[in-house]
């Protein structure tokens, strides 16, 4: 079946409960819904546990859906997954090689199973800083060359869609700032990008787009700029000399404020000049004036309700299982 | 073709595999060797006491016939004495005698051919299970019973083919040891026939062995399942049924036991008397056949279907 649609994935309503032997159930992903268009760096996150992985592997066909609609570049998955896997590079959580094996001769021979040319090796082990590394055994590999051998195995077959899930999991800052710079190269390409991380900074630098998922459920969607100015409440740090006075004089005109011990938040600012105006003509004078924008980090904390309380460390499925907040994504 | 070769390569590059194919040529050096030092040429005075023996022998087995005959027992029962003429290696000690002692040799080798192609197969789809490895090859080629078969042919048709190459390997070196320090013995057309079928037959006991090994360790998802099922096989059933049935006093409990079916494959056919000593009955490698086709059915086909549907970690 083809879907008449330009997503390059495209998930709707899907379903996956485990179930074991003796009877016990965990719901996985319960009704999730997800689009990627052609071209994104499309962020997934959630909480462990959420039903990231779950859903990367419902897609690439490793575990059977219970219910729900998947594609992939168009095609119904995982039917037509066989047709379309050529066009589809990805890495699920971390990748096992084979240890007595080179890296170069374990692409070497993904690349004879997947019938791609063999000068394609050469190429995607520069691409992953693995050139002169390439002969020693994949058991002497520390995790991060592990993963960007993982990398250059889902690049080797030149795809449209690249699924990368934790794809800086053991990198060093170098060979994260290398990864960044990939998928950046690999997007302006023309290649869509799905990346699922938890190192959300990561994610805010990359992507352009992100979907949030808890407990099984989509909670946010949309451009990463939507997302966090969604989350944005005018908020601006404060300093100044005296700060129950300039405290007051905020309050008075209506804007909620918090004291700090060195500083005030002041929320609902729509001019910021106004603060410095009002205060000025009380003879006080501002030494910071700061806008909070929320950061993705907290967002998502937000979002998923996984902040943690100190002495109180929240379990996996403590998180929040609200309604979607759907921030312009296009169905 | 492409996915045929990858998996061999994985095949042969296996360290399990390569210490596997070390302890075979061990065993097999160790059996040469120890047939070599235990056999010398016989010398021609060591021929002439043999000639005699067997002039002695043909006389004796003569006259135990006439005896029989004129006690009008029956003619099969008379038979028995005079259905293989006495032959010279039969008297010849501490030689080493091709015709006489290839069989049993071709059966240890069988044996431990079955055991390797057994723990080689079982090792080659379990660790990838395990390991995530056909998680990895299913991103490539997202064709479940497509992977699983090219992985389950490649094993087969690697283990035959070295088992192939070892039984002509082993037995070409017993030709040579007989020819050097030894006898070949009576080497006719029936010999080598049933020295054909024999090897062509365990040939088939090393794909069974494989097979199931393959589908009980997919069917576990690891390789110990495999060398679970067949302890668990041998206590329940070879020894703690056997004991049962005798028990109960049933009749053949032969019968109902894999291993009677694999000596009937190897050696053609065997006999078993029932438990009153009074009947006997036989199996032959036909029967075997479909026992075993039973087997792989169960466990292989199994195998394949639940990998068709399973959730891959």
């Amino acid at each position: 079946m083809v879907w008449p649609m330009t997503a390059v994935i495209q998930i709707e309503g899907l379903r996956k409960t485990f179930r074991t032997l003796r009877g016990g159930a965990r719901v996985a992903l319960n009704g999730f819904d997800m689009t990627v268009e052609a071209g994104q760096i499309h962020g997934f996150l959630g909480p462990n546990g959420s039903g990231k992985t779950t859903t990367l592997r419902t897609l690439l066909g490793l575990v059977r859906a219970d219910d729900g609609r998947m594609s992939i570049l168009g095609r119904t998955a995982p039917e037509a997954l066989p047709e379309v896997a050529p066009q589809v590079g990805a890495i699920v959580e971390s990748p096992q090689f084979f240890g007595n094996f080179s890296g170069r001769r374990t692409l070497r021979l993904l690349a004879r199973a997947g019938g791609v040319p063999a000068e394609r090796v050469e190429a995607v082990l520069t691409q992953v800083g693995l050139r002169d590394r390439g002969d020693e055994r994949v058991k002497g590999y520390s995790l991060g060359m592990k993963q960007r051998l993982a990398v250059a195995s889902a690049l080797l077959k030149q795809p449209e869609l690249l699924i990368l899930d934790e794809p800086a999991n053991g990198l060093d800052p170098a060979g994260i700032r290398e990864m960044r710079d990939l998928m950046r190269q690999l997007s302006s390409a023309g290649i869509t990008v799905l990346v699922s991380s938890h190192i959300l900074a990561e994610i805010q630098l990359i992507c352009d787009h992100v979907t949030i998922v808890s407990r099984g459920q989509r909670v946010a969607t949309g451009p990463v700029a939507a997302v966090l100015s969604g989350f944005d409440k005018g908020e601006y740090r404060v300093r100044v000399g005296d700060l129950d006075r300039a405290a007051d004089v905020l309050g008075t005109a209506g804007l909620p404020v918090t004291k700090n011990e060195d500083h005030l938040v002041v929320a609902d600012v729509g001019d910021p000049a106004w603060i410095t105006e009002q205060l000025g003509r009380r003879g006080m004078w501002v030494s910071e004036l700061t806008p909070l924008t929320p950061d993705l980090e907290s967002v998502f904390l937000q979002l998923t309700a996984t902040t943690p309380d100190p002495g109180a460390p929240k379990q996996v499925d403590e998180a929040i299982q609200p309604g979607t907040i759907d921030l312009g994504v296009q169905s | 073709m492409n996915l045929a070769l990858a998996e061999l390569s994985r095949l042969v590059a296996r360290r399990f595999v390569l210490l596997m194919t070390v302890l075979l040529v061990a065993a097999f050096g160790v059996t040469v060797a120890t047939t070599v030092a235990s056999s010398h040429r016989p010398t021609a005075a060591e021929v002439a006491e043999a000639e005699r023996e067997v002039l002695f022998a043909q006389a004796r087995i003569e006259q135990i016939r006439e005896d029989c005959e004129r006690q009008r027992v029956s003619p099969e029962f008379c038979e028995v004495y005079t259905e293989r003429e006495p032959r010279i290696e039969d008297y010849l000690y501490g030689v080493f005698v091709f015709s006489q002692e290839i069989t049993d040799l071709v059966y240890f080798m069988i044996a431990f051919l079955a055991l390797f192609a057994f723990l080689v197969a079982a090792s080659f789809v379990g660790a990838e299970l395990t390991s995530g490895g056909m998680t990895n090859l299913l991103l490539w080629r997202p064709q479940r019973v497509t992977v699983l078969g090219t992985k389950l042919a490649t094993v087969l048709a690697a283990v035959v083919a070295l088992s192939a190459v070892a039984s002509v390997l082993y037995i070409g070196a017993f030709y040579a040891i007989a020819e050097v320090g030894g006898v070949p013995g009576v080497l006719d057309g029936e010999f080598w026939r049933d020295l054909v079928l024999t090897v062509g037959r365990d040939l088939g006991m090393v794909a069974f062995a494989a097979a199931i090994g393959f589908g009980a360790a997919t069917l576990g998802r690891h390789t110990a399942a495999a060398l679970g099922l067949v302890a668990t096989y041998a206590i329940v059933w070879e020894i703690g049924a056997r004991i049962v049935f005798e028990v109960i006093e049933a009749a053949t409990p032969d019968r109902y036991m894999l291993s009677s079916y694999i000596g009937a494959w190897m050696a053609g056919e065997v006999s078993f008397w029932d438990q009153y000593g009074d009947r006997q009955y036989e199996l032959t490698w036909m029967h075997a056949a479909a026992v075993f086709a039973v087997a792989l059915a169960a466990i292989v086909g199994g195998a394949f279907a639940t990998f068709r549907h399973r959730d891959l970690a």
